[in-house]
Formats: structure tokens, sequence, C-alpha cells
């Protein structure tokens, strides 16, 4: 049901070093020049993003999406057919981050006490002992979210949004930074439980991923053929490239980022924009805003820019939005999907200029 | 025809009732009516099948033209069948084609649309009228009921339509799935042939509509002119008559007989009787004129006078061969407002000379009204003119998009935006020589300076290169937009500016001054010297 955390950190190869210190340096030295931080968390994110890039072919946006998440420090649920590297994507990241990863496979049986923990009696100590569930760790992997019921769903709200867990009344942190990368399949909807508003809500991002293009599709074929392991894709390879305090040194500068008031203005527009749109029946809460300008500052530092661009904004408001908003009934019946409406808004909505 | 032959109870109806009555009527005679009409039709369509197989719509159209030819058969049967025994099917079919001769023609070619088909084919074929004189016979019985015939035949046509239709739904639906799966398949495999025979058959379809529906719709027509007739000519009342006088004519005889019998037994004197004595009065009565007068006696038509070498009927002619030639008669075309002689003359003889001067008034002022109606005709075809005219040169650019022999084409202006991105970007807003105003405002104002230049690529953009550039677009959308248009001097230059001024617009960041040189040289290359040659 779960996988329990693999220390990534030791078997990293002792020649990453050289690369890692960057990263640890970014975090350990505030005193040092924030521009000579900023260059080297952007190295950082440049650096892990190749690395994905090389064990999940084809799919660089989706790459660049759950960085932005896991720099934003948000959540991720990631929607596509099944084979195109859902769960090969998390289990990539995981490998180059050297936190814990836990893993669930939601299953229609399971219990919250599952995913949080509970207590168990200790006969030795005649006592209450509590045993953590797989929530505790800092990349957590919800496999097909969507085949629990709701109960369990949403035994994963408080952790996601309060960073905590109450288990026996006491309430417990879950260590820092904590992300859940969700999959789920669309097609499928015999036995899945939809999710409710309330827990998409909590996900930053909603990511759709779609079939490679052919040649990247050729390539991921070769590579994979060439390996040993039949159809299983190999992650052993990549570096371990960062740490848990990076991550949060990460997290930290993308949130120094400078934004100027017009960009942040564009934000809350765009936000606001979806709750008045004809075609939408809900549009998207304040949540969405602030996602909006996490992930435009985590999009900036992914992108190497010193500061954020309407651009940034713009390039993660689809997956900031497309989750939140609800499709009016004549649209649907139209056939029109959340993506198309979506983008007609984003070409409506004024972007800002001084 | 005897009325009280009739099968029929006689009387004025409402035309609808008319109708029904024809309805039933071709209910009684449902049998002999469509046997009949069958023999005599599927032959023909049978044979026009055969003829026409390639062509199975023409075939059908054919068939369906030559209708009012088999009509005239229930009509016949009906007619007998009415006032006495109906026909034997072969005696009907016998009479058939004496039926069909008399203007077989023109119930084919002209009269075939008349919606009034059915009501005058009684006319036609039972009165047997032609001509003029048929004309005013319809005429006369169409004054009233016509609306309703109209109707008939617009409805029979749709009721026709909707049988045929049910017929070949009923046979669709009859149709096996696995044959029809078949057959659509092998229409979809070979398209044209082999096919025939299924309009064939929706075309039997209609033929047999027409079995059970046309004796109904003659009948209709039939009962309706029947009606109209019956009105017309006091059918009722005279049935009534008739009635009273077999009821009355033995007891007319005995009192007649009677009332003789009384009279001739009571004398009486009579004045008559006495012989009147002339003499007795003073003033005796003069005697009646003779029966023969002279006018009688020598009249120009007297066989004295016609056999005398100059006779009369001959001088009669010279008489009036003269009088009709130029000395007395001078005929001549003259328009003009005159009263008629009918009213001139009784106006005379009434009221004499007074009237005569009213007379000559009222031709005046008519003969005013005349002349004032050329000028005002002269007037309104001026006036249309001068319409026209208007109208030509109120449109004219619309009509020289047609007839202009100019063929530059009208500058396209398209509606660029005048302001993108809360910028002003229409050329007014800009000055003419943008870099050397970037120049000068760059000491004092470096952001108003990249603005301007900003601006001034995004009008460049959207007047010289045509960009669809919306107000949604980022600064990275244009750049991309930028990119497609594959000109690297122009994409250069557009992502140094962009860059600049990002950096100056969200990150706050003065440019280098070096940069204002690169960036206005860098404009003059690309814009100032490409306007210039």
């Amino acid at each position: 049901m779960s996988d329990h955390p693999t220390p990534q950190s030791s078997s990293a190869d002792p020649a990453l070093h050289a690369v890692e210190p960057k990263g640890s340096d970014a975090s350990s030295a505030p005193a040092s020049n924030p521009a000579q931080q900023r260059q080297r968390a952007i190295h950082l994110a440049q650096a892990v993003r190749h690395e994905l890039q090389k064990a999940v072919i084809g799919q660089n946006t989706v790459i660049d999406d759950v960085l932005t998440a896991l720099i934003g420090g948000g959540h991720v649920l990631l929607e596509g057919v099944p084979g195109l590297g859902k769960t090969l994507l998390v289990r990539a990241l995981a490998r180059c981050f050297g936190g814990e990863f836990a893993r669930i496979q939601f299953t229609p049986d399971l219990m919250p006490s599952d995913v949080t923990g509970h207590a168990v009696y200790d006969m030795q100590s005649e006592q209450f002992k509590l045993r953590k569930g797989p929530l505790f760790t800092n990349l957590l992997l919800a496999d097909e979210i969507n085949r629990a019921p709701a109960k369990t769903q949403a035994a994963l709200l408080e952790a996601m949004q309060e960073r905590q867990v109450t288990l026996e009344g006491r309430a417990l942190p879950v260590p820092q930074p904590f992300m859940v990368l969700a999959t789920q399949n669309p097609i499928e909807q015999e036995g899945t439980y939809p999710l409710p508003e309330a827990e998409l809500d909590r996900f930053m991002l909603k990511l759709r991923m779609d079939y490679p293009q052919a040649e990247q599709e050729l390539e991921m074929v070769r590579q994979v053929t060439r390996s040993t392991r039949s159809d299983m894709l190999d992650v052993q390879p990549l570096r371990t490239l960062m740490q848990a305090k990076d991550v949060q040194a990460l997290q930290r500068i993308a949130n120094e980022l400078p934004m100027d008031e017009q960009v942040l203005d564009y934000a809350v527009r765009l936000a606001r924009a979806t709750r008045t749109w004809p075609g939408l029946a809900l549009g998207a809460g304040p949540r969405a805003s602030i996602a909006l300008v996490r992930g435009g500052r985590a999009r900036a530092l992914l992108r190497g820019g010193e500061f954020v661009i309407p651009d940034d904004i713009k390039g993660c408001a689809l997956a900031v939005l497309r989750h939140r908003v609800r499709l009016s009934p004549e649209l649907d019946i139209e056939g029109m999907s959340v993506d198309q409406v979506l983008k007609q808004l984003l070409d409506q909505v004024p972007a800002p200029r001084q | 025809m005897r009325l009280t032959e009739a099968r029929v109870a006689i009387r004025p109806r409402n035309p609808w009732e008319a109708v029904d009555l024809g309805v039933l009527l071709a209910r009684q005679h449902r049998r002999l009516l469509m046997t009949s009409w069958a023999i005599v039709t599927l032959p023909i369509f049978a044979l026009l099948t055969v003829l026409l197989w390639d062509y199975p719509s023409a075939a059908v159209l054919l068939f369906w033209w030559l209708k009012p030819a088999y009509e005239r058969l229930p009509l016949l049967i009906l007619s007998q069948a009415l006032f006495g025994a109906a026909p034997s099917l072969k005696e009907a079919l016998k009479a058939w084609p004496r039926a069909l001769k008399p203007q077989l023609l023109a119930s084919l070619t002209w009269r075939r649309f008349s919606l009034s088909r059915s009501f005058n084919l009684p006319v036609q074929q039972l009165e047997g009228l032609d001509g003029l004189l048929r004309a005013q016979r319809i005429a006369l019985l169409g004054q009233r009921n016509l609306r309703v015939v109209r109707c008939l035949t617009s409805m029979g046509s749709t009721l026709e339509m909707c049988f045929w239709i049910g017929l070949m739904l009923l046979f669709y639906a009859l149709i096996p799935q696995q044959v029809e799966l078949d057959w659509s398949w092998r229409s979809l495999l070979e398209i044209e042939s082999g096919w025939n025979w299924l309009e064939h058959l929706t075309n039997a379809f209609y033929a047999l509509v027409l079995i059970v529906w046309e004796p109904i719709y003659v009948s209709c027509g039939f009962a309706l002119y029947l009606n109209r007739r019956t009105t017309l000519e006091g059918w009722d009342i005279e049935l009534a008559f008739r009635r009273l006088r077999q009821r009355l004519v033995g007891s007319a005889y005995a009192l007649l007989l009677g009332v003789s019998l009384v009279f001739s037994f009571s004398p009486s004197t009579a004045m008559a009787d006495d012989t009147v004595d002339e003499s007795n009065y003073s003033c005796p009565l003069p005697p009646l004129d003779l029966p023969q007068t002279e006018e009688q006696l020598a009249a120009p038509g007297t066989a004295r006078l016609l056999s005398q070498p100059l006779n009369s009927e001959a001088s009669q002619s010279a008489i009036k061969a003269v009088l009709d030639s130029p000395p007395f008669k001078n005929p001549k075309a003259v328009s003009g407002w005159r009263l008629s002689d009918q009213k001139r003359d009784a106006k005379t003889a009434k009221n004499g000379d007074t009237s005569q001067w009213l007379t000559r008034l009222v031709l005046i002022l008519l003969n005013i009204g005349k002349t004032l109606s050329s000028v005002f005709e002269a007037l309104l075809w001026t006036a249309i003119a001068l319409a026209v005219a208007w109208v030509t040169w109120r449109y004219r650019g619309w009509f020289g998009t047609f007839v202009s022999r100019d063929t530059r084409k009208p500058q396209v202006r398209r509606d660029a935006p005048r302001q993108l991105f809360g910028l002003q970007v229409d050329i007014e807003s800009l000055p003419d020589d943008v870099a050397s105003a970037a120049e000068k405002l760059w000491p004092e104002a470096p952001r108003e300076a990249l603005s301007l230049l900003y601006r001034a690529l995004l009008n460049r953009l959207l007047t010289d290169y045509q960009l669809p550039l919306k107000n949604a677009d980022t600064e990275g959308q244009v750049l991309e937009r930028v990119a497609a248009l594959n000109q690297p001097p122009l994409h250069d230059f557009s992502r140094e500016l962009t860059r600049h001024w990002q950096n100056l617009a969200y990150g706050h960041q003065l440019p280098a001054s070096e940069v204002q040189n690169d960036l206005c040289e860098g404009w003059r290359r690309l814009f100032t010297r490409g306007a210039a040659t």
C-alpha cells in the first residue's frame, strides 16, 4: 500500500557533490550576496530540470510545471491516460531530491488511518504508541487518488493545507518541504470517486500529461528498449541534486523575487475574471490568485529571471485555474473543454503594461 | 337526366356537405369505381414503366400528367349511377373511349393545372360545352364554392403524397434488416445501376394510391357541381312541385271535372251575346283600320319589289355604301373627355339650353385636367430621374466597386487598436522621429524614452507588419509573433528592446547608458532607413 521512504541521499553519487554544494551554499549562506544566491538557485533548478528531462522524455512542460509546484510550495494533481510516465516522473523527482519519499497506492478500501497513521497499543510498555502513516514524508506520491472514497481523500486535506496532521488529538507537523503529487486517470470512470472541490482547490496545479511528440517517443523507445529491465523505466542513474533544505531555500529565494504591482494585479485580475466569465459556472477562489503569484515566482526562477514578468503568470495560469473552475452546462453540452474556455479567457484579459 | 330518379336527396347543401356527399357516393360505388380505375390505369402505368425503364421519374410524371384522362371514367360511371342504374364494368369501359375524345388536348395541356379540375369536368363531359359557352357556364357555376373546389384539389394532392409516402414507409418497414443492409451495401458499391426497379416500385405505390383516392376526388367534384346546379336551377323546388303534382294529379282531374260540370249547368246571360245596334248611337265608331297597311303592301321585302331589275336590296346596299364613304362619314380618332351620348341626350332632353353651358364647362374642366395630368406626368418622371441621379451620387463609392475602371485598390484601413497594453500606440501619439525623441528624453527620463521606443515598436508591428496583436498578449507572446515573421534583425532588436523594457518595468532596473545608443541606432537602422528607401 505504501512505500517506505528510501534513503536517497546515501545512494548519491559522490561525483555529484560538485553540483550539490551550490544549492547548499545558496541556502546556508544567507549573508552572501542575494544576487549570487539567486544565480545559484537558478543553476540548481535548471540542473534538476535537466536531470528530470533525462528520465522523463517528451514531457518538458509537465516537468517545468512540477518544478514550479515544488518551488512554489504547492501540490500537484497529474492527470493523464495510463502509460505516459506520471509515476515515473514522480519517482524521478524523488530520486533527484534527497528528501524522504513515500508512495500510497489509493484503493477503494483504503482507510484514512492508513494514510495519516494511528495509535497502536504496545504490550511491553503498556502504552499507546503513535504510528505515523506514510503522510509524514517530504514527497508523497498519491497514486490513482480518485480510486479511494472521499473520506480517505479527506485525510489529505489537513496535511496539504495546514502542513500538519492531527492524530489522537495531537497536531503533528509534517516534514518540510511537503509536497503531494497525486495522479489520476481521466478515462476510467468505473469505480472511481471524483475529487471534491475542496480537495481540488488545495492542489496548486493540475497538470495534463499528453502523448509525447513523435521524435521524442522514438528517442524514449530507443532508450527504454536498451535497458535491461524490460519495460520498467529506469531512474537509478539519476543524480541526487538537492536536499530538503535546498528545496526550502529555493522556495525562499523564489518568494523573494521582486514582483511589480502590475504583475500582481494581472494575477488577481485573471483569477477574478473566472468568476464573471460567461462560460464558467463556478469561478476560482482567492487560493487561485495566491497560486498564480507563487507559480509565477517559481517560473521566473526556473526561467532564470530576476523578477516576475506577466509571461510567468500567464504560463502557469492554465494549470492553476483548470481544476478550480466549473464549465457552464451549455458549454459542457456543446463539447467545449475547460482548457478551451480558459484559453479564451487568457486571450481576453489584458496583459499589464506600464 | 331525370331528377325524380336521382339516388340522392337533392337539396341545397353547404359545399363541405356536398364534398361529404361525394365521398359517400364514391363509397357506394367503390367496387365499380376502383376496379374500372385499376383496369384502365394499371396497364397504362405498366406500359409507361416498360417504355421509360431508364427514367423512372419521367414515367411517374407522365402517369401523373395523364390523370385528367382517367378521371373521365369515374365521372361517367357516377353520372349514370346517380340518375338511374349504375353501368356494368364492361359498359363503363366501353363508353370510356367515347368520353375520352372531346377536348382531351385541352384537358391535358392548359387545363391540366386548373385547381377546379374536378368541378369543371362535368361541364365539358356531361353538358358537352366548349369554347365560349363553356367559359360562361363555368363562370356562372364558379361564382360560389370555387374556394372549396380549390381546397379539395390541394388537399387531394396532399393526401396523395401522404398515402404515397406512407406506403413507401410501410414497404421499408417490412424489409428484413439483413436485406436492407445488403441493399445499402450494394447501393454504396454500385452507385447507379440496378436500382430502377426500386424506383418503379415506389412509382407503383403512387398508382395504387390513385386507385383509392382518385374516384373519391372525382366524386367530390361531381357532388359539388350537382350542389351548385341544385342551387342555381332550383332542383329541389322543381322536385317539390313534381311531388305535389304526383300527389294531387288524381284529385285535380276530379276537381276539374266537377267544376266544369257545375259551370256547364248554370246558364247566364252574357253582355256579348247582345247584338249592338250601331245605328242607335249618334256618333258611330270609325271603321277599324284595314289589317293590311300600305307599309305592308309596299315593304322592301315584298315579292313585287324583289323581282324588278333594280331591286330594293341592291339599292339599299348601294345607298349604304355611298353613305359610308367620305363625304358623309370622316372617321377620325380624337381623344379627350366627353360626356357619353346617352347622358348628353338625356340632359338636353331634360334641361335644354341651360345644361349646354354646364356640359361645356365640365368638358373644359376635364380637358384642363388632362393637360394637368400630362404636366404631372412630366414632373413625376423628372422626380424619378432626379432620385436616381441622387442615389447614384450618394452611393457612388459602392457602385464604383462594381463598375469602376480604377483598378487601384483603396487603402485598406485596418482598425488598428489605438491603445494596447495601456499604452498609446496610435501613430498620432508618436513623434515623427522616434529615435531622436528617445535620445532627447533619455537623460531626464529614461523610462519614458524606453516606453516611447517600445510603443513605437508595437505601432510598427501593428501597422507595417500587420501583426494581430491583442490586448491580452504579453511581451513574450509579442516576441513569439515577431519570431514567426522570420526577420532576424527585427527579432534581435525586438528581443533586446523587450528585455530592457521588462527590466525597467517589472524589475525596476535602469538600463545602462550605452543601451540608449544601441537601441536608437537599432531603431534607425530598422525603420528610418527602411522608410527612406
